[in-house]
């Protein structure tokens, strides 16, 4: 039995609406290579963050690195000798190898850089797993797989007992992921302690030796990988409270309202689907799997390669966003403080802004604006004196409705609302649900993209699910659930 | 009682302007008590302060009229979030071309000013199409610009100065001609100086109530959400170069008419100038936020600090000192004033919250 070198006790988090974490236990051992699985929002990048100090843990539970209690901040963890390696790059692409591996922690005699030393060091980890890239290398020039070598090649040199890789091998190519976890089972075997996250199930099974399973912030089980098989480890990420879910009424759908043929672009591959009036049709998948890049697509905000796409009968070519808006296209974006809103802008010149297009007159007068703005405060039940108000200065479930405003003042019928009810609290939500209600009544049509489980199972009429850049699944209204889409999403078929 | 309450929160989405607003009072009051306290101990007696006299306030329109129309198109320029450096070189190449037209290659008049004016609008349009097609920064294209012009207006005027033969007198034209002071002393209000007023009464209207300036101030509050919302961001930062050229070029023929020379120096350091005025005015660097009565304002304060100056009998090294403490303590304060106000903002907010929220409760528990 070995040791254990780092234990969570009874570890919560709550964020400002939500719980992230609650009670979580978690133990390392030595030498052991550790999966944590879960759906997206399960709280695995937060689980991480409290093990890399980013985030404390709410007061009551307590952290202990080998057998003392601790608290964390990022500084203490590097001092600890946990390494994070997170799923974006950490490098500096215009520096060398031995530059990123070093930087802030040069070695020095008498204020002068030991390069000679440094690079020996280098040299040695990357021989250690057999990494070929020369020290000299820019980083900004090796590949997505060579980067993260250099980054595991960082802890190896000051020899860090923890690694954490979230997420590691989300952009590379097979040979580099078989090369990868080779290179992770060899230095588990040297003693290290890996936390390894991952969403492809196949990956988790070649080198966990324990699995922990979390599901809406809470731990479901830890067991030995080879007490569980593929089957058992999906449905214990899946299966939640029946409050979670919506229950909507459905309507009988109407005529076609858009149609995407073998659309291709914007890292997305062959996605051909359908919308009818009053009905939403909910794109499921994992995070990155190019749900987001699709609706730039549509909506004429990236450059379509391949395919075609129709609006009712009629074939469009959108070059930019407002060729979509003239045709009645909404599009709600993921981050609405970056892509949605203007921040330092009051209500009534944010809910202006869209509908310019289709606009045909040269004015468009402040006090025209407010009176628009004031309306749809009303009649969303947005909680702001009146629209004057800076936009910035509101809650996230009241921004998101000022995006809603912007759209609805366009007058559209198709809309694609991209995790609607991302960041914002349980009664926006149900708001927020409402108002998607009553767009289908008016017979419009949605399509919706979100990685929230609950709301795709529970609002869905049908489900898209995509993988890697393409639709790798179909779901109809009977067949949906969340073992099917999960499945989907991670490469698997229908239960 | 509801109308005062929107008008107020209508004042305060222009909160931006209001320290140049308060800067410019403090000053003008400052001067003022300054020259009536230094008129009463020198001669014992209380004088009119020269300062305010309608004579030096006209003067002082006078010499901003050719800053003030750069500032205003430096105005939407900022405004849509880009910097134009190249304006003042620009004026100088377009006074020489102007110049030397009228006196050397016998281009008639009135097509010399055309002409002159078309290429300060050509040459911005093709700065614009760079920094908007290819996504450069307006900084470093303009900065080029500026060294590039200030070549070809020496290569055209040989680097000597053009002189002309008082051709452009028409734009000095006195429009209150006969009208004078107490003291018998003629007062002058030469057209151009409504030139000035009326390019910043068009671009307040053009900013405020037209859908194009919807669009400038959307591009420059933020890009990428513009984009999406249906707004052709190249277009619109393309015509916004446009219209600053349109500015640049009738400034260029202003400048020229008050000094009759067509001379390298003409613009030297203008856009120092104009930003600084545009900048006191209340106008974000990164765009989006800002009016052109807090910019006309700016352009009038920063007149006023050189003349009052002059009158005070304080040096010009002094004056650079001053000007120069003026516009930092003008864009420190907006900046204090702006944030102190958002956190108001917000605590009103969340009060008024907290009552909605508590109104509705005692809605339900009425039904």
């Amino acid at each position: 039995m070995s040791k254990t070198v780092f234990k969570l006790n009874d570890i919560s988090k709550t964020f400002p609406g939500v719980k992230a974490l609650s009670n979580i236990n978690f133990d390392l051992l030595q030498g052991e290579v550790h999966c944590i699985c879960g759906e997206n929002g399960a709280g695995k990048s937060t689980l991480i963050k409290i093990m890399s100090g980013a985030y404390q843990p709410d007061k009551g539970g307590c952290l202990e690195f080998e057998g003392t209690a601790c608290s964390l901040n990022p500084r203490k963890a590097i001092e600890m000798e946990i390494q994070t390696i997170y799923q974006e790059h950490n490098v500096f692409p215009q520096l060398s190898v031995i530059e990123n591996i070093f930087v802030g922690m040069e070695i020095t005699n008498k204020g002068i850089v030991q390069r000679k030393k440094m690079r020996k060091m280098t040299q040695e980890a990357l021989d250690f797993i057999q990494c070929t890239v020369s020290p000299d290398a820019i980083v900004g020039t090796l590949s997505s797989g060579e980067k993260k070598l250099v980054e595991i090649a960082k802890a190896l040199v000051f020899r860090r007992k923890i690694i954490i890789l979230d997420e590691p091998t989300a952009s590379l190519s097979a040979s580099e992921i078989n090369f990868l976890l080779d290179v992770v089972k060899k230095i588990a075997k040297a003693g290290l302690s890996i936390v390894y996250i991952s969403h492809h199930l196949d990956e988790v099974f070649e080198i966990a030796d324990r699995i922990t399973v979390l599901r809406d912030g809470e731990k479901v089980f830890t067991r030995n990988a080879d007490e569980i098989d593929h089957d058992q480890l999906v449905r214990s990420m899946v299966g939640r409270d029946v409050s979670a879910f919506y229950s909507r009424e459905y309507f009988t759908p109407g005529e076609l309202a858009l149609e995407a043929k073998n659309l291709s672009g914007n890292g997305v591959y062959d996605i051909s689907f359908n919308v009818r009036r009053g009905e939403i049709v909910g794109f499921a998948g994992m995070v990155g799997s190019g749900r987001s890049e699709l609706m730039e697509l549509i909506m004429g905000a990236a450059k379509k390669t391949g395919g075609e796409l129709h609006i009712g009968e009629k074939k469009v070519n959108f070059k930019v966003p407002s060729d979509a808006i003239r045709h009645g296209m909404c599009f709600i974006t993921e981050d609405r403080q970056y892509t949605g809103l203007f921040l330092d802008h009051s209500i009534a010149r944010n809910t202006a802004i869209a509908n310019l297009v289709n606009n045909k007159k040269i004015f468009s007068t402040p006090k025209y604006n407010l009176k628009i703005g004031n309306g749809f405060i009303e009649k969303l039940n947005i909680r702001a004196r009146d629209a004057s108000v800076v936009a910035g200065t509101l809650s996230g479930g009241n921004q998101q409705k000022v995006v809603l405003s912007k759209w609805f003042n366009t007058n559209g019928d198709i809309f694609i609302f991209d995790e609607p009810t991302c960041g914002i609290d349980v009664g926006a939500k149900q708001e927020i649900y409402k108002i998607m209600m009553d767009l289908l009544k008016q017979n419009k049509a949605i399509i919706m993209v979100s990685s929230d489980m609950p709301e795709v199972v529970s609002l869905s009429d049908r489900v898209m699910v995509m993988r890697n850049g393409s639709l790798s699944g179909e779901l109809a209204r009977e067949e949906i659930s969340e073992e099917n889409i999960l499945n989907y999403s991670i490469g698997g078929s229908k239960i | 009682m509801k109308d005062a309450k929107s008008k107020r929160r209508l004042f305060s989405e222009n909160s931006d302007t209001r320290t140049v607003v308060v800067i410019s009072i403090g000053f003008f009051l400052a001067i003022v008590l300054i020259q009536l306290i230094t008129g009463f101990t020198a001669t014992g007696k209380w004088a009119y302060p020269s300062f305010a006299s309608p004579i030096n306030i006209l003067n002082i329109l006078m010499q901003t009229a050719g800053v003030g129309l750069l500032a205003m198109g430096m105005s939407v320029v900022m405004l849509l979030g880009d910097i134009d450096l190249s304006v003042g070189m620009l004026v100088s190449l377009v006074a020489i071309f102007i110049a030397k037209g009228i006196r050397d290659w016998g281009i008639p008049l009135f097509a010399a000013l055309i002409l002159g004016v078309l290429i300060a609008v050509l040459l911005q349009f093709l700065m614009g199409l760079i920094i908007s097609r290819f996504k450069v920064e307006s900084f470093i294209i303009t900065l080029g610009g500026s060294i590039a012009f200030r070549g070809i207006a020496l290569l055209m005027s040989n680097s000597q100065e053009v002189t002309l033969n008082n051709q452009l007198d028409f734009f000095k034209t006195n429009l209150i001609e006969g009208a004078v002071n107490s003291q018998g002393m003629r007062l002058q209000l030469p057209v151009y100086v409504t030139v000035f007023f009326l390019v910043a009464i068009i671009f307040w209207a053009m900013l405020k109530y037209t859908k194009f300036g919807r669009r400038i101030y959307a591009v420059g509050s933020n890009p990428e959400a513009a984009f999406l919302s249906g707004v052709n961001v190249k277009n619109i930062r393309l015509v916004g170069f446009v219209l600053n050229g349109l500015c640049v070029g009738v400034a260029s023929v202003i400048m020229l008419a008050r000094v009759n020379v067509g001379i390298i120096s003409i613009g030297q350091n203008l856009e120092i100038d104009a930003i600084a005025a545009v900048v006191i005015g209340g106008l974000s660097m990164s765009g989006g936020k800002g009016s052109i009565p807090g910019v006309f304002l700016g352009v009038i304060l920063m007149g006023a600090i050189s003349n009052a100056m002059n009158i005070l009998r304080i040096g010009s090294e002094w004056q650079y000192v001053v000007k120069g403490l003026i516009i930092i303590a003008a864009v420190t304060g907006g900046a204090v004033s702006e944030r102190m106000s958002r956190r108001k903002t917000l605590r009103v907010q969340e009060i008024e919250t907290r009552c909605f929220v508590n109104e509705e409760e005692n809605e339900d528990q009425v039904e």
